[in-house]
């Protein structure tokens, strides 16, 4: 209870210091919250983007399709690799190297060759949500305990079976948490796509009200574009709950 | 050794099927072009890709210095107290999670174009996993050897070098092998958004001219100065745990 009202006394404190700060900056960049609340209200009225509906449907579609990309890919490639001993031992490190390298590194190529178009956010959001997803099925068929594999299969169990009852269970916990992780960085990474380069979407909306100095629409984009964002993540977080429940 | 050498056919035969692949006209070379395409750019674009390098190098160094000193303090700080802890945690996750290239915009209208953006937004990139990871790692410090450390007339600075600082040394080193990527990123993020120097200009800059083999290039000195960085990091933190047993 009392953590509680401190945190909400933390957080009036935060904006009554956002608001004194605000007023006494240049107003080109200072953006107090009561600057933003009417931004706010213009721009989810439409009128000061009139577009704003069809920017957040673009950009929704662009992570929903990079995300399904990155589920598929990661998944065949992870069970791939996990499945052969071999392939496994020598691509796993070279993917996690791979990994090393921070992804905004292919962006540019990626621009180059897709376009200033939805198709290189896509294929950035994928390239983002694909990683954690692929390692995260390959750190998780190493969960599962071989001998369970061996007696199961000496039992009769296909392999269909196998996968079912005894290595999914035992790899959902880490499985789940990697494809949580990858869905924030396809969302990530569709964001990042669309404020470096874009024609249409949230970022490019973000991008113009910069680019013409109107920092209080900015702020009110954002803040919409941040409501997706969490969004998304309680979204994953309900469906991460549900499949731990069903392990139980 | 089997492992060694399907990784390096691996990479050739990949060479190999990129090279054929443009070639024989697959993908437009204009957009995709041939490593022996890429191989000549390397060179061409060798003198001002290493300054690019050197100057996104520095400040990235510069970013993590600042991260892993205000991280470590920031986490060692609020996760050893109590209230501190419960009541600021849920704003730390928070911060850590949403995409920080929502705020950049507004860094770049405050701080101008050039290093201190880079820096800055660099240090707000590594900052937060390290923070996380070592908050978390003072809280999960063993009650029991604190309790007897007190008991046995610990002072506080006693408690928190002899007890707490051993304990949280592998968290520590996590979030600095966690923490050079993405103060690598965010340098690179700003060059590219509102650069006049750096990798991430010359990148930008690089496919704003079509200049296709010297961007793949270029992609890939950057690639490879960042996975070498990180193996060495790797490196010292195998050395150190290995010497703190």
């Amino acid at each position: 209870m009392k953590v509680v009202g401190l945190r909400l006394a933390l957080l009036a404190l935060f904006l009554a210091a956002w608001e004194v700060a605000g007023r006494t900056m240049n107003p080109l960049l200072g953006v107090p919250p009561s600057v933003v609340l009417p931004a706010l209200r213009d721009l989810l009225l439409l009128r000061s983007y009139p577009d704003l509906l069809a920017s957040l449907a673009l950009t929704v579609r662009e992570i929903v399709t990079a995300y399904a990309l990155a589920v598929a890919a990661g998944l065949g490639c992870g069970f791939m690799l996990g499945m052969h001993r071999l392939v496994g031992r020598a691509w796993g490190p070279m993917l996690a190297a791979l990994y090393a390298v921070p992804a905004v590194v292919w962006y540019p190529s990626l621009m180059l060759f897709f376009g200033l178009d939805a198709a290189s956010k896509i294929a950035f959001g994928f390239l983002l949500g694909f990683f954690p997803i692929a390692l995260a099925v390959l750190a998780g068929i190493r969960q599962v305990n071989p001998q369970l594999v061996v007696v199961a299969r000496a039992y009769g169990a296909g392999t269909v079976t196998v996968f079912r009852r005894v290595m999914l269970p035992a790899m959902l916990f880490t499985l789940v948490g990697g494809l949580r992780t990858g869905l924030a960085l396809c969302v990530i990474g569709v964001i990042v796509g669309e404020i470096l380069g874009s024609k249409a979407g949230m970022g490019a909306l973000i991008n113009h009200a910069y680019g013409l100095l109107r920092t209080g629409d900015y702020v009110a984009l954002v803040l919409v574009t941040l409501t997706l964002v969490v969004g998304s993540d309680v979204l994953a977080s309900l469906l991460e709950r549900r499949a731990s429940r069903w392990t139980e | 050794m089997t492992v060694r050498v399907l990784q390096l056919v691996t990479v050739i035969a990949g060479l190999g099927l990129w090279e054929l692949a443009a070639r024989s006209g697959w993908v437009d070379p204009l957009f995709v072009p041939a490593p022996s395409a890429v191989a000549p750019a390397l060179v061409r674009i060798g003198g001002g890709a290493l300054a690019g390098l050197a100057d996104t190098l520095g400040k990235t160094a510069l970013a993590y210095v600042l991260s892993v000193v205000l991280g470590v303090s920031a986490g060692i700080a609020v996760g050893s107290v109590r209230l501190l802890r419960d009541v600021l945690s849920p704003y730390v996750i928070a911060l850590y999670g949403i995409p920080k290239i929502l705020v950049l915009p507004w860094i770049v209208l405050l701080l101008g174009y050039g290093t201190t953006p880079a820096v800055f937004y660099g240090t707000l990139h590594g900052f937060f996993p390290i923070m996380v990871l070592v908050m978390g790692a003072v809280r999960d410090v063993d009650r029991t050897l604190v309790t007897v450390a007190r008991s046995l007339g610990a002072t506080t600075w006693q408690l928190y070098w002899k007890v707490l600082m051993p304990a949280i040394v592998p968290s520590v080193l996590a979030g600095m092998r966690l923490g050079i990527v993405f103060c690598l990123l965010g340098v690179l993020v700003v060059e590219m958004f509102a650069g006049v120097r750096g990798m991430g200009h010359v990148l930008g800059s690089f496919a704003n001219g079509f200049q296709a083999p010297e961007l793949f290039a270029a992609t890939a000195l950057v690639s490879a100065a960042s996975i070498a960085i990180v193996l060495a990091l790797d490196h010292l933190n195998d050395t150190l745990s290995r010497w703190r047993g």
